[in-house]
């Protein structure tokens, strides 16, 4: 690969770094064009992009739980105290 | 302060204390008890949580819910208490993550252990009990700044800006941080999750 071009270790740091901020349109070139023939490249990224999706889902906080699991009456007692005495 | 508590509260009423046991304990103790399995450990976590948020409630902006902010807070006791639970697992220094994460490539820059397949439909997956388990096991391997830097951008969608105010970091180390974040949590989920222990002796 020629020098210019990014390797698979600075192309998948600059996968996840394109996830908080905007890179430089010529990086994103060289990005592009790495991930159209590297498919390991294509694979970390794909899955970066999966595990925040799940991450952000509604349904990682809702869908999963019991309905029918309450907060034993005694616990909650216990915390309603708690949280009374060290109020400010 | 308490002025300035009670100016929020009457703006914003489920910032009321008072109100947060009936109104939400019941959801958090069935997340805590989700994802660890016992219930007094649950309970001391959702007390836990109520607890700091009664105390940080100044920071909460109203930005998202009650509830959303709430069970965030719960997230991280959770992560921490597992990363106690699993003392031999987690790794404290970060240095440490830093050589997991090199490890993948080969000096040349290519991969060394390339990322697997996932079989898997994305739509699928939040169905998986199971693999939010292995995300929570997998966060709390990681030293406390790393998994807490990744929940906040990822879970909680916090900006780069956001969260280099609450680590004190400058943006290139939150960047740097939550590449590693997510590359040994990527590594760490097809371990577990995904069961490619092929390539793992590679």
């Amino acid at each position: 690969m020629s020098h210019w071009m990014f390797n698979c270790k600075e192309v998948s740091r600059r996968v996840s770094e394109s996830m908080d901020h905007r890179l430089p349109l010529y990086q994103r070139m060289l990005i592009r064009m790495h991930l159209l023939m590297c498919k390991y490249c294509s694979r970390f990224r794909r899955q970066l992009l999966l595990l925040r999706e799940f991450c952000r889902s509604p349904q990682m906080a809702e869908d999963f739980l019991d309905p029918t699991v309450v907060l034993p009456p005694d616990a909650r007692e216990r915390i309603r105290q708690a949280l009374k005495s060290s109020s400010p | 302060m308490t002025q300035i508590t009670e100016e929020i509260s009457a703006t914003n009423p489920n910032l009321d204390p008072e109100t947060w046991v009936d109104q939400y304990g019941d959801y958090l103790y069935r997340f805590a008890l989700a994802r660890i399995k016992g219930q007094a450990v649950a309970e001391d976590l959702v007390q836990e949580t109520f607890l700091a948020a009664l105390h940080g409630r100044k920071s909460f902006k109203g930005q998202s819910a009650v509830k959303t902010w709430l069970s965030a807070i719960l997230k991280h006791k959770i992560v921490d208490y597992l990363r106690k639970k699993n003392r031999e697992q987690a790794i404290d220094d970060i240095d440490t993550v830093t050589q997991t994460v090199e490890g993948f490539y080969h000096s040349s820059g290519t991969w060394k252990i390339p990322p697997g397949k996932w079989d898997l439909d994305p739509s699928k997956i939040y169905e998986q009990h199971e693999f939010m388990d292995t995300l929570f096991k997998c966060l709390s391997e990681l030293p406390g700044r790393l998994s807490k830097v990744f929940m906040l951008r990822e879970m909680e969608g916090l900006s780069t800006k956001e969260i280099c105010n609450a680590l004190q970091v400058s943006a290139t180390n939150s960047w740097v941080m939550l590449h590693r974040a997510r590359a040994y949590l990527r590594r760490c989920l097809e371990t577990f999750w995904f069961n490619n222990t092929k390539e793992e002796n590679r």
